[in-house]
């Protein structure tokens, strides 16, 4: 085989991802098809794209790009964390699209070895959505102020990675990922992480997170609060990789720490879910960037983002299916909820397990995520950022478990209007592997060999 | 499969089925719940054999097994619990409960077996956790009046702990891993850990984690609201099991993981122990409300099992490991019957009845019983644990022996009275009394095979202390 033909199969994901795009808006400018034809094909091309990367062999494209295990493995996270959204769409071609087209930004970030190339990659991901949520259909009338707000933020986070990058330049006189030393070089990774962190919605730069999840629609937050979280996860820690002894990488743990914290205290004001459920989404960032942080302090090697990936992939089942459930069930507020327990209890018992998973507890898979970064944090000796993580946990129980309460202590109110579609089986297929998958910490010992 | 694996296993299995039986779910329970208590008994056959029947599954690269154990103390802990699953059922036979409400007592049931059965640090904290959930509904579901607050705040507070004790299990096995360079979360390959200030550090974290359970004062303001206000199935599960936990696991982690520290700290641990004896008799004594006098009385009796446990000698250890038998049976005994005034009643305050003898001799009969194996009469269960207990503290620290000794009276104290003003004492104008009808067939056959125990125990103790003893060498 030909070398340019092995670097397209080894860009396969990527290149079936733009066909689907293309074949999108191809289809959508000649003849009206219904949306169950696009939800088909995104679905397809999502799968089609999976399979190819899980082909992938590690290998290097230069200039531009590099396939290793943490790329082929993060891909499954930004490919399976998008199907419920896909399942969602019910409209023309144009959403379809721009959501192929976010994805294909994230898996190019996957593959690049270059600093301009993961910089195409955050922004080919991130334009789109800000055009999603300008399409509203979530908690609020506001959704074009909240896109917005969200493009303006995230143009600030673009032009600091630039920055960051031109930095990085003048330090090596190379964009590759190349790990340096020296003032001029930790500057430039700490603005680009910057922009990193503005992505994952760590604080003080979250303040765009919460207008954007309650305004888009609940499985658009959903994707954004998994798959386009992971790869800003996957983005820092590439970049952290370039300096992992700098001061940027030691302040993670305190930041992680502070994150969440404080996205546990906001959730705990919220009556709306969907809010509720983003300021979470911060909290567990909270956790990650800990992790990123306890990561670096090791020497970033690639073995020990096992606990990463696995909080990233419960995190996945967990999200998906919280906001999978606000969806079916029609609930917006907190008041909603009263009473559900008894009018609906499968569902709400499905959502509770989704939320205990979601606050930690065993024997669900968000205990053994919490439990493989406390882990990572105090072999990396960070006990004081673990206290102010344990303490966010603590606090996050107040809203997780003030939700059962609502929906199981409390008297019924009035009933929901509840929709149709794909919605419940997607809570079933997120519920089941959010309940047990803490029960197989074998899974954890062998992501280690496919991370190497 | 496996006898100790089935021990967990049957009732959670059997709570699904409870879930998905419908009607007939109080039903199942039963059925599943006494499945539960043979198995549980079926090793009491060969006492000798019992490590026979350990089950170690094989060890991923992180270090963690699933390694299951049994010795004399885990056994009689599993016997209780199934025991005492049995009785919370049947007490609360007659009420109109849901579904939910008889599978939760079986889930609750399946994480403490697993809790006492574990020998890898994972699958402990695994169960240990998980028997929060159950719990957490019981109270918030079916409880009285202040249910939701009092759910909320037991998990709460629980959890609280449970984040002190994950951090101090996680630093405790990364500290034997910078020394033997091996990950393990098993429990025998984490014994006799050096002492220095990280150990201490660990040691305290665990000490707090399991001391929330227990509770040791003062991290236990969640167990009066817990205990009231939970219905009184849940109250017996409560104080009769999760309680015993917290000891539990001081005595199966912390103290083996650390012996010399503990040996070191002997002062201040068992200082918090007797603080917890005199604290909980006092505010034991402040109480108008039957249902929190007994919750406060745990705080007393718990005290007791760690002073007995701190004293780190053969007498001290082998008497607190029986009293939290003896405790389950009593205090479950006395919740029962406060449960089935309650039932009848709907008044739990000590002057809210009166003159109750003559009315329901029965209940008279066994609460008395209970009142005094609670005091500590010789003859009865609680007075073996105690005198044990307090003779091991003897040789280790005779001052706080003494004030252990207190403890027993105010003990009386306490308990005698209450016991008087609700069976003996006259009626006041705002008595509910005429409402108590005496025992049933089936609520005396419950406590005639609880008081039946506690007799057997006090008389014979000389088995019952070999076979909590086994495990401890």
């Amino acid at each position: 085989m030909s070398e340019a033909m092995s670097s397209l199969v080894a860009l396969g994901p990527q290149a079936c991802l733009a066909a689907g795009l293309f074949c999108a808006l191809a289809s959508g400018m000649m003849i009206k098809l219904p949306a169950s034809f696009y939800r088909a094909l995104v679905v397809f091309v999502l799968i089609c794209a999976a399979v190819l990367a899980a082909l992938g062999a590690p290998q290097s494209l230069p200039p531009l790009g590099r396939v290793d295990g943490i790329g082929i493995s993060w891909q499954f996270l930004f490919y399976l964390g998008a199907v419920p959204y896909a399942l969602s769409l019910t409209d023309d071609e144009v959403p379809a699209a721009l959501f192929l087209g976010s994805v294909l930004g994230m898996a190019l970030l996957a593959v690049a070895s270059n600093l301009l190339m993961l910089f195409i990659g955050l922004e080919f991901m991130s334009l789109p959505v800000y055009l999603l949520v300008s399409r509203g259909g979530g908690g609020t009338e506001h959704s074009e102020e909240a896109a917005v707000k969200y493009f303006f933020a995230g143009g600030v986070a673009g032009s600091l990675f630039l920055l960051g990058l031109a930095l990085y330049y003048a330090a090596t006189h190379s964009l590759a990922l190349v790990s340096s030393q020296g003032a001029l070089a930790e500057a430039g990774v700490a603005l680009m992480g910057a922009a990193a962190l503005f992505k994952v919605g760590a604080v003080p730069l979250h303040f765009w997170l919460p207008d954007a999840y309650e305004a888009a629609s609940p499985e658009l937050s959903g994707f954004m609060s998994t798959s386009l979280k992971a790869a800003g996860f996957l983005l820092l820690m590439r970049l952290i990789a370039l300096a992992p002894g700098s001061a940027f990488a030691a302040s993670l743990p305190a930041l992680g720490a502070l994150t969440a914290v404080y996205g546990a205290v906001s959730a705990l004001r919220q009556q709306s879910l969907q809010r509720l459920l983003a300021y979470s989404s911060i909290a567990h960032a909270g956790y990650l960037i800990l992790g990123v942080g306890a990561w670096a302090a090791q020497g970033a090697l690639p073995i020990g983002a096992s606990a990463i990936f696995f909080y990233l992939a419960a995190y996945l089942f967990m999200s998906n299916g919280a906001f999978a459930f606000l969806a079916v069930s029609g609930a917006r507020t907190r008041a909603d909820l009263k009473g559900y327990g008894a009018a609906e209890p499968l569902k709400a018992a499905m959502f509770g397990a989704l939320l205990l998973a979601l606050a930690g507890i065993p024997p669900t898979a968000g205990f053994l995520a919490k439990l493989l970064i406390f882990w990572e944090a105090v072999k990396a000796g960070l006990y004081w950022p673990l206290a102010g993580a344990s303490l966010g946990a603590l606090l996050s129980l107040g809203y997780y478990l003030g939700l059962i309460q609502d929906m199981f202590f409390e008297e019924a109110g009035a009933p929901l209007k509840a929709s149709k579609g794909a919605g419940s089986s997607v809570i079933w297929a997120c519920a089941l592997p959010a309940a047990v998958l803490g029960l197989a910490p074998w899974l954890v010992a062998s992501l280690s060999g496919v991370l190497k | 499969m496996k006898l100790l694996t089935i021990l967990w296993a049957l009732p959670a299995a059997g709570g699904l089925l409870a879930l998905l039986s419908g009607r007939k779910s109080r039903e199942v329970s039963l059925f599943v719940a006494i499945l539960a208590l043979i198995a549980s008994a079926l090793p009491f056959k060969d006492l000798s054999a019992l490590s026979s029947l350990a089950e170690t599954g094989p060890s991923w690269p992180i270090g963690i097994s699933y390694s299951l154990g049994l010795d004399g103390l885990t056994l009689g802990l599993c016997a209780l619990t199934a025991f005492l699953t049995i009785v919370s059922l049947l007490g609360s036979w007659k009420q109109d409960l849901s579904t939910g409400f008889w599978a939760s007592f079986l889930f609750l049931e399946s994480a403490l077996m697993g809790v006492f059965l574990a020998r890898d640090l994972f699958f402990f904290y695994i169960f240990w956790e998980a028997s929060l959930i159950p719990m957490f509904f019981i109270i918030g579901i079916w409880g009285s009046d202040g249910r939701k607050h009092a759910a909320v705040k037991f998990f709460l507070f629980t959890f609280f702990g449970s984040l002190f004790l994950l951090v101090g299990l996680l630093a405790l096995i990364t500290q034997r891993y910078n020394v033997t360079g091996i990950w393990t979360w098993d429990m025998a390959q984490l014994h006799g850990g050096a002492s220095g200030p990280a150990a201490l550090a660990t040691f305290a974290a665990l000490i707090v984690g399991f001391g929330v359970k227990v509770p040791i004062v003062p991290l236990h303001t969640w167990l009066p609201d817990a205990h009231t206000e939970a219905p009184a199935a849940g109250s017996i599960m409560l104080a009769g099991l999760m309680l015993k936990m917290g000891v539990y696991g001081i005595l199966r982690i912390a103290i083996p993981a650390f012996p010399e520290l503990s040996r070191s700290l002997l002062p201040w641990l068992g200082g918090i122990a007797a603080v917890n004896v005199i604290y909980g008799a006092l505010c034991a004594m402040a109480q108008s409300d039957l249902k929190r006098l007994v919750a406060y009385s745990s705080i007393a009796h718990l005290g007791f099992c760690l002073l007995g446990i701190f004293s780190g000698t053969v007498e001290g250890i082998t008497g607190g490991s029986l009293q939290l038998i003896n405790h389950g049976l009593t205090t479950g005994a006395l919740f029962l019957m406060v449960g089935f005034l309650y039932e009848r009643s709907h008044r739990r305050g000590l002057s809210d009845f009166g003159e109750l003898a003559g009315r329901a001799p029965w209940l008279t009969f066994f609460f008395g019983f209970s009142v005094f194996s609670s005091i500590g009469l010789p003859g009865l269960n609680g007075f073996v644990g105690e005198f044990m207990s307090l003779a091991g503290m003897t040789r280790a620290l005779p001052t706080l022996a003494l004030v252990g000794v207190a403890g027993v009276t105010l003990a009386a104290a306490y308990l005698l009275p209450a016991y008087q003003a609700v069976f003996w004492g006259a009626a006041g104008p705002s008595s509910v009394s005429s409402h108590v009808d005496d025992l049933d067939f089936r609520e005396r056959a419950l406590l005639w095979t609880l008081s039946g125990l506690m007799l057997a125990i006090g008389l014979f103790p000389g088995p019952w202390l070999r076979l909590v003893a086994g495990g401890l060498q």
